[in-house]
């Protein structure tokens, strides 16, 4: 039998991404939520009392096939004896019952493969415990069968998406990942497929908080009177994925603004969620503001106030100096909250500041006697950068060295599930 | 969720996406027993391909498939199956009925896909067993759908029933030992009289049912196992019994290796729960008080060793 | 606990308590060497004669003790093919998270499913009885558990059997 194309499973702290190796796009993007019965609380499980025999009624004994997933787990959220769970925290699993029990709906009701015909890629957090995939290997073997395991970083996976051109030699491993999901944005320092731990930086903002944001100023302006209050959230959500941008300078855009309002305001038209009445709004500053909160962080938070590019800079000083000229000519980026118009130019345009600012100050240290050539630096934006880890690993796994380079297993029966602990780079030019 | 459900979900899915905003498309994917799955849009965004790949193709050539398919598709279907695959359809989402019903309908059929190509030697031998009905002590043909790489199905028509033989085989130990408990109470299940009605189920390893014993190229070894079901008239004399029964059939294995994995992994948080009570009782031991485990703000353990 | 049980335990409790005399030994072979003797086998007059308690050819407890650490095996009762594979399964799991069970060992001594091996630093940073509960408790409970695991798979392989006939009858 020809080989089935790997399985690549990607399950985030808010989305979960599965689909096959090969394709652009991941098949299924849902959350990584789980509806069980019994209450939210109660996770303990009482050993369970044998059927009675003889009764289909009696179903007990198989209650813990009772669940949903995905979607149908938020849709069942409100129905009574449902509990909704998140198995994975900070992108760490949290509930190995839960998620096992995800993983087994999603590949058989979903993805409808036998896990004994396939190879799997998974993805995972950088700094992830070894302990951690030392289970996600006993249960992907022993309870699966699965042919093959790959386990990735998502930063890593995040650099090889990133690799436009078809030649060899232009893949690389080495650059700097600004990861901003939902939740939480990572900037990861990666050297030739190996994440440095050490630098690796977090900054409190991401999607969440520019919604938030954009719902502030649009509630100041008096836009959001018009919009039922349950629906608020959602329309900001939804100017900010449409309509916003990443602007150059702020204060020659708001003069922009100003003199032709006419041109640069959008309307947004919506409808109620539930009783279908109609109304429009004005889009106007947040067009702009919204993703600005990243550059100049103190328009929305008054603890966090380093912007974006200063904290790519220190990460890339902390980081060993013979890799920074790497990390600072390979900034790339992941995640919904990235893809905002002009967000690398802008990126690029502000680090490339920092930068030759520090070098003229080291220029004039040295009493202009060394003088350095120039650092490169540049911000790599690309069409897949919403799903970037998942089609990484899509990518990766349609490598034939892909197959070499996972364990199989006959080598997990051999060894246990500590072969997981390490995993061979490949598929970079070096 | 106990039963798996006939229809592939990513077609459904992708074609309910895809007539609301059509736009182009190039996705591979798959369906139990190694059935692959190419959807395309290789001319313009409205217009679907949607080819299919199966290891027992031309068996099922043999039994009919073409013509099952010709009967659910009609027009749909591609005269020239697209490179590398068996079968292919052409949708058209512009001629996708409008109603909501009759829409919903179209694409329910079209993720069957796969579960008419496999019907078609079922559907034959239900219909040799009426032709044989008169005639006693004759048998239909025996046909062998080689679905997978060492395992069959084999069906064979009689005058008063059609017997569907599959053959197993247990790649892991631990697999091999579940799948017999449950085969043995699948044979032990019809005692239950609320089931009585259900097909008669037998299980033999390693020695294989007499229908099949004169076959050449069955496996000779310790681990293989085979599933006779033996169906009745009442099973397949209405269409709609029929065609759920060809359903069920066919997902015989994956419901089976579905619910070994489910047990296993039922198992696995059964030890969870269990390892965590016998380390409390450790813990107990310890004389220092514990101090409660401390986390980072990204969730990390903070231990001493 | 059944009163069959009762004696074979309360043999393996006082055994084990009275085996459980360890002081710091420094390795006489090894110069600054500090090793479970019961392991290393260095030195022959440290060891003490190994101990059998068996409650059947199924059942039995093998105590090897000596100056500085003791190593307790256990055989655990397997009936049939499914009690033999669900113990297996058990006692992997259990001892692939050996790291937080201090006391117990990674892999079994040959020709038993589980052991434990507890050196003087465990006796001297834990209960001694409290130890010698966990054992017993041990021992008490995995019995149970492996034949309700057994009770629970056949349970599910009913209502799995039971579920599909009635879907096939049904024609649903």
């Amino acid at each position: 039998m020809s080989l089935l194309a790997p399985i690549i499973c990607d399950n985030g702290t808010g989305f979960s991404k599965i689909g096959f190796a090969g394709n652009s796009d991941p098949s299924f993007v849902f959350p990584t939520a789980i509806a069980t019965r019994g209450s939210a609380t109660q996770t303990s499980r009482a050993p369970a009392v044998p059927a009675k025999p003889g009764h289909l009624a009696s179903k007990r004994g198989v209650e813990d096939l009772d669940f949903f997933i995905g979607d149908e787990a938020l849709a069942n959220a409100k129905t009574p004896g449902y509990g909704v769970h998140y198995p994975i925290r900070h992108g760490m699993i949290d509930n190995w019952d839960h998620m096992e029990r995800y993983w087994e709906q999603t590949i058989f009701k979903y993805l409808r493969a036998e896990p004994e015909d396939h190879y799997f890629l998974l993805t995972e957090p950088p700094l992830n415990p070894p302990e951690n995939r030392e289970q996600t290997a006993e249960i992907f073997f022993e309870s699966f069968n699965i042919k093959g395991l790959y386990i990735a970083v998502q930063a890593v996976l995040a650099l090889a998406a990133s690799w436009t051109s078809n030649r060899q030699s232009d893949r690389t491993l080495t650059g700097t990942v600004i990861d901003s999901g939902d939740g939480v944005t990572h900037v990861i320092p990666c050297a030739e497929g190996y994440v440095i731990g050490s630098a690796i930086k977090h900054i409190p903002i991401a999607g969440r908080d520019i919604t938030q944001f954009v719902l502030n100023l649009m509630r100041e302006r008096g836009e959001m009177s018009a919009v039922p209050p349950e629906d608020q959230l959602r329309v900001a959500s939804k100017v900010k994925e449409s309509y916003s941008y990443v602007c150059q300078d702020i204060v020659r855009e708001f003069r922009k603004y100003d003199e032709e309002p006419y041109k640069y305001f959008e309307r947004y038209d919506g409808e109620h969620s539930v009783t279908g009445r109609k109304y429009s709004v004005d889009v106007g500053y947040e067009r702009f503001l919204a993703p600005e909160i990243f550059f100049n962080p103190e328009i929305y938070s008054s603890d966090f106030l380093t912007p974006l590019p200063e904290i790519v800079d220190d990460v890339i000083q902390q980081s060993p100096i013979d890799v920074r000229r790497g990390l600072y000519k390979n900034i790339v980026l992941s995640g919904g909250s990235t893809m905002f118009q002009h967000f690398g130019q802008r990126l690029k345009r502000d680090l490339k500041q920092l930068v030759d600012r520090r070098l003229d100050a080291s220029v004039l240290a040295s009493g202009s006697l060394q003088k350095s050539s120039g650092v490169e630096v540049e911000v790599i934006s690309h069409k897949r950068q919403r799903y970037a880890v998942w089609f990484g690993g899509s990518l990766l796994a349609s490598l034939p060295d892909f197959y070499s380079s996972c364990h199989t297993k006959a080598q997990y029966d051999e060894i246990g599930p500590s072969i997981c602990r390490r995993y061979q780079i490949f598929g970079s030019a070096t | 969720m106990i039963l798996l459900d006939p229809h592939n979900v990513i077609i459904q899915t992708t074609l309910n996406e895809k007539l609301v905003k059509p736009s182009s498309l190039d996705v591979q994917f798959v369906d139990y027993d190694g059935v692959r799955f190419h959807l395309s849009t290789p001319e313009k965004k409205t217009v679907l391909l949607l080819s299919m790949h199966i290891r027992c193709w031309d068996e099922l050539v043999r039994y009919g498939a073409i013509d099952v398919l010709q009967r659910e598709y009609g027009a749909l279907l591609v005269g020239q199956a697209e490179q590398d695959y068996n079968v292919s359809l052409m949708i058209d989402l512009e001629q996708v009925p409008a109603e909501p019903e009759a829409r919903e309908a179209f694409i329910t059929s079209i993720a069957l896909f796969k579960r008419n190509a496999v019907a078609a030697p079922f559907e034959s031998a239900f219909n040799t067993q009426k032709e044989l009905e008169k005639a006693e002590g004759q048998q239909g043909e025996l046909m062998q759908i080689h679905y997978r790489d060492e395992e069959a199905i084999y069906i064979q028509a009689a005058h008063d029933r059609v017997t569907v033989i599959f053959s197993t085989i247990f790649q892991d130990e631990t697999d091999r030992i579940f799948g017999k408990v449950f085969l043995q109470e699948f044979v032990d299940a019809r005692r239950q009289p609320s089931i009585q009605n259900a097909p008669q189920v037998l299980y033999s390893s390693r020695d294989p049912p007499l229908e099949i014993r004169h076959l050449t190229n069955l496996r000779n070894t310790e681990d293989i196992g085979y599933v006779t079901f033996v169906l009745f008239p009442r099973h397949f004399a209405n269409p709609n019994v029929a065609s759920g029964t060809i359903s069920h059939m066919q997902l015989f294995r994956d419901y089976l290796h579905y619910h070994i994995k489910c047990s296993k992994a039922y198992m696995h948080s059964r030890m969870r729960h269990r390892v965590s009570e016998f380390q409390k009782v450790l813990n107990r031991a310890k004389t220092e008080v514990a101090t409660a485990e401390r986390k980072t703000v990204s969730g990390r353990t903070m231990m001493t060793r | 606990m059944s009163n069959v049980l009762r004696p074979y335990l309360a043999a393996v409790r006082s055994t084990l308590t009275a085996a459980l005399t360890l002081e710091n030994f420094s390795s006489q072979v090894v110069e600054r060497h500090n090793k479970p003797e019961v392991e290393t086998r260095g030195s022959k007059e440290v060891l003490l004669n190994p101990l059998t308690i068996s409650r059947n050819e199924n059942e039995r407890v093998l105590i090897e003790p000596s100056v500085n650490s003791i190593r307790l095996s256990i055989k655990i009762k397997q009936a049939d093919e499914i009690e033999r594979i669900l113990c297996h399964q058990f006692t992997r799991f259990m001892m692939q998270r050996a790291e937080s069970f201090i006391v117990l060992r990674r892999k079994p001594v040959s020709g038993y499913d589980i052991s434990f091996l507890i050196t003087n630093t465990h006796t001297e940073t834990m209960l001694k009885h409290k130890i010698v509960d966990f054992i017993i408790q041990f021992m008490e409970e995995v019995d149970k558990e492996i034949s309700e695991m057994k009770l629970s798979l056949n349970a599910r392989a009913r209502i799995v059997a039971e579920s599909y006939l009635t879907a096939v009858s049904s024609g649903f």
